[in-house]
């Protein structure tokens, strides 16, 4: 079991500059996470809450303010923090081992081993059998199970969720939660999870964060004080729900025009560029 | 945005972007100027910049250009606008009967392997060496890559749509012009582009091969028959122009007609 | 294909499974019947063809210079077959296609992997690139056979250039949109620049790779038919010029045939590797 380390996020503020504006996506954000806690991030789109995953994990690094992990700044990503994006993000040639394979590629350990703690997270997403499928062959949820396993064959010590059940329906999604919850408890990793979810939020959350956007800040940080596993159909559930949907209270929530789809290049056609290619 | 931007190749990132494009050109000036400059070589296939410009005028003022030019052109679009509306017919009924893709479709796909310019030959002795060969020439041309691309995008317009007409219970005429028609026109478009390409890649061919008339393409040859460089220059650049504006046309005719995309195809 | 689990995801998909082994099979054995329906249909329509094309010979509708029986042409291809010619001249064509075409592919490759990995090599080389690539082969012919005459060098060169620019083309413009999410994803999982190139990049740009290539070889393959007609005394397209000049349409066809068969055989065995190539795709071409 790795030894989980504290993450704190200190006075985090960070802002894009489009057209010569500076445009404040994050500001001022505070927060610890505990090891093995597992923290839930809700808000509206545009409140910066992808932004802040991708900060922690590395992906971005300019900021003002700091994260630390046990004190130290990050500089970058690290193995030591493992991510399940919200499309589920697969690489299409490598079957579903080689997929979750990818996250041992520079391991210190055997080939044998590798294989073995393959072999163990399929098992722990409940894959067996789908070994040698490609990613085109599954459905969303098992895509999304191999991404679960992809970012914890490495154990990772923090493992960040980027709305990961966002584009399932809805059985299978609350399927889905159970298992990250049981994956949770066994493995005792802190997790961060990003969601619009807010039932999502409260059933997985020791603690739900509420986030509000323009500029993305914190509004309230609501303990969840109730004990596993949790009944969605529980009175305290939902009261701990209502207190978080309150804090939504009287914000619409915002239409986006362009949605961002991941495109992956089909063949690009003999085409304009490529005239008198002759 | 390429998400590589990390490689440089280790080449110098400090000039600015604009002027990086010119590094090279430039380079192949000089070295042109310096070789003319140091006499590296004493051929006359050697010319100067100096001499390729005077022809240039010469070519331009006396009319042979303007003559060249017209002629090239004319066939081209005569011969494109032939190939293109056969093979969009052809294409089309392809496209919307199974039956007839049965077919005819194997006997299509096998003649178009045949190399483009393995025709010319045929078709001179089928229609002479004059005009109407090489307009039949190029329509051939034309023809196998709109019909080809026509038939593709019937045949690729997704079930989805389809099944959208039957539910709005769409005649058929609105079937064709509201759902089919649009939804295969990127892939018409690329074939009608591709024709417009081969089509003048084809007018150069058949000037070369039936070697009869005028045009930009028999310039070229008598420069290369009588051993005069700048007037073969002179009609490389000619034809690049020629071959670029086309393209440019159809470029903008694409995005256009394709605004709906969100994306122009001029970028793929 | 798209395997569905069933519903709802159990923690155990075993049984989910045994389809996902079980398709494939399905798959073999079901086009057998159309595919036998696609063959006779397909038929019908060239033998009408070839028997139009017999009657019209046979009555002379039209002169047999202009266009001599099948059985004619057929006949001048036996013979050509059996005296070695049209070997010697197709195995001439092949050479120089092959050479041609190595020379254009690997320089297509290089150039466009240093465009599409290197944003600065880029704007370098491709404004250059693109003012070449936009007068025709057809257009440098009478350049370069002034200035390399017109013996295999020539032709050498026309075919490379031919090949060269699709490949570069689409292999530029295939690393250029390699998806940044899955650049992302070899940097959370801490890959070196050379897997991330080789895991990752490499595999993302292979379609239109492989695309560039295909184009590249049509393309080299039509560079030959021109420049054999205009400036050979071997290979398939002189046996063409050839047999116009004697005006012997059987020989002229025969030759054509024979273009378009090696055409076909190079487009099947490249469909045929990338078939095996991308495997990983939902769907084919």
């Amino acid at each position: 079991m790795p030894q989980a380390a504290t993450l704190a996020l200190k006075g985090l503020s960070k802002q894009y500059t489009v057209k010569d504006q500076s445009l404040a996506v994050l500001q001022n954000i505070d927060l610890t996470v505990n090891p093995g806690e597992f923290v839930s991030i809700v808000g509206s789109s545009g409140c910066g809450k992808s932004t802040l995953l991708r900060l922690i994990i590395g992906l971005e690094l300019e900021h003002e303010g700091e994260i630390l992990l046990d004190g130290t700044p990050i500089t970058g990503t690290s193995l030591e923090r493992g991510i399940v994006f919200q499309e589920h993000r697969l690489l299409p040639w490598l079957t579903v081992e080689q997929n979750v394979g990818l996250g041992l590629i520079n391991a210190p350990i055997t080939e044998a081993q590798k294989r073995r703690a393959v072999q163990e997270h399929i098992e722990l997403v409940g894959l067996v059998g789908f070994e040698k499928a490609l990613p085109y062959q599954l459905s969303g949820g098992m895509a999304q199970r191999v991404s679960i396993a992809r970012a914890l064959v490495n154990k990772p010590e923090i493992l960040l969720l980027d709305e990961p059940f966002g584009a399932l329906d809805a059985l299978t999604r609350a399927h889905l939660q159970q298992e990250l919850h049981r994956i949770w408890r066994r493995e005792g990793i802190t997790m961060i999870l990003v969601t619009h979810d807010v039932e999502e939020a409260v059933f997985l959350g020791d603690k739900v964060v509420v986030m509000e956007p323009r500029p993305g800040r914190i509004r309230r940080i609501v303990p969840v004080d109730l004990p596993h596993p949790r009944d969605r159909a529980a009175y305290r559930f939902a009261s701990v729900k209502e207190d978080v949907l309150r804090e939504f209270g009287g914000e619409a929530p915002e239409d986006r025009l362009v949605a961002e789809e991941v495109q992956f290049p089909r063949d690009v056609r003999l085409s304009p560029n490529i005239s008198f290619a002759l | 945005m390429n998400a590589l931007a990390s490689f440089t190749l280790g080449l110098p990132a400090r000039l600015p972007k604009a002027l990086r494009g010119w590094v090279l050109p430039l380079l192949l000036l000089l070295l042109w100027w310096a070789a003319i400059r140091f006499s590296w070589t004493d051929s006359k296939l050697l010319v100067s910049v100096g001499q390729v410009w005077d022809r240039a005028v010469e070519q331009t003022t006396s009319g042979a250009l303007r003559e060249g030019l017209q002629a090239s052109l004319w066939r081209d679009l005569v011969g494109f606008a032939i190939g293109a509306c056969v093979g969009l017919l052809f294409g089309a009924a392809l496209g919307f009967s199974r039956l007839l893709e049965n077919m005819v479709g194997p006997t299509f796909h096998t003649v178009k392997q045949i190399s483009l310019f393995a025709w010319v030959p045929l078709i001179s002795v089928w229609f002479g060496l004059g005009d109407s060969a090489k307009v039949a020439f190029l329509s051939l041309a034309a023809f196998f890559p709109v019909a080809l691309n026509t038939f593709e995008g019937i045949r690729s317009v997704p079930r989805e749509f389809i099944e959208v007409a039957q539910v709005f219970n769409l005649n058929r005429r609105q079937w064709l012009t509201k759902v089919v028609l649009p939804a295969a026109s990127p892939s018409i478009f690329t074939g009608l582009h591709l024709g417009l390409i081969y089509a003048w890649l084809a007018t150069l061919g058949a000037e070369y091969l039936l070697v009869a008339g005028k045009g930009i393409g028999n310039t070229m040859i008598d420069g290369r028959e009588n051993f005069w460089m700048d007037l073969v220059v002179f009609g490389m650049i000619v034809v690049g122009a020629v071959g670029f504006t086309l393209n440019w046309i159809a470029g903008v005719v694409e995005t256009r007609l394709l605004a709906w995309r969100g994306r122009a195809v001029a970028q793929y | 294909m798209i395997i569905e689990a069933s519903l709802p995801e159990s923690g155990r998909l075993r049984s989910a499974a045994r389809p996902a082994r079980r398709a494939p099979l399905r798959l073999r054995i079901a086009p057998l019947a159309p595919g036998l329906k696609r063959l006779l249909l397909s038929w019908p329509f060239p033998l009408a063809i070839l028997a139009l094309w017999a009657l019209a010979a046979h009555y002379e509708w039209i002169a047999p210079q202009v266009l001599p029986a099948p059985g004619v042409v057929a006949h001048t291809f036996a013979d050509l077959a059996r005296s070695g010619e049209l070997f010697d001249n197709l195995k001439i064509s092949l050479l120089r296609v092959l050479a041609g075409f190595a020379a254009g592919c690997a320089g297509g490759l290089v150039l466009g992997v240093a465009m599409g990995l290197s944003p600065v090599f880029k704007d370098y080389v491709y404004p250059l690139f693109r003012a070449v690539s936009q007068v025709p082969v057809l257009g440098w012919l009478p350049l370069l056979m002034l200035l390399l005459g017109i013996d295999e060098t020539l032709k050498v060169v026309l075919i490379a250039k031919a090949a060269l620019v699709p490949i570069a083309m689409n292999t530029y413009k295939g690393l250029e949109n390699v998806p940044a999410q899955y650049v992302e994803v070899a940097k959370v999982f801490g890959l070196t620049r050379r897997q991330l190139l080789w895991k990752v990049v490499f595999p993302a740009a292979l379609a239109p790779i492989w695309n560039g290539i295909r184009y590249g070889l049509t393309h080299a393959w039509l560079a030959l038919v021109v420049v054999e007609l205009l400036a050979s005394s071997e290979g398939l397209g002189f046996m063409i010029v050839y047999g116009r000049q004697l005006f012997q349409l059987d020989l002229v066809l025969a030759a054509v045939v024979m273009v378009g068969i090696v055409g076909y055989l190079m487009d099947k065995g490249l469909a045929l590797i990338e078939t095996r190539l991308l495997r990983w795709r939902r769907v084919g071409f």
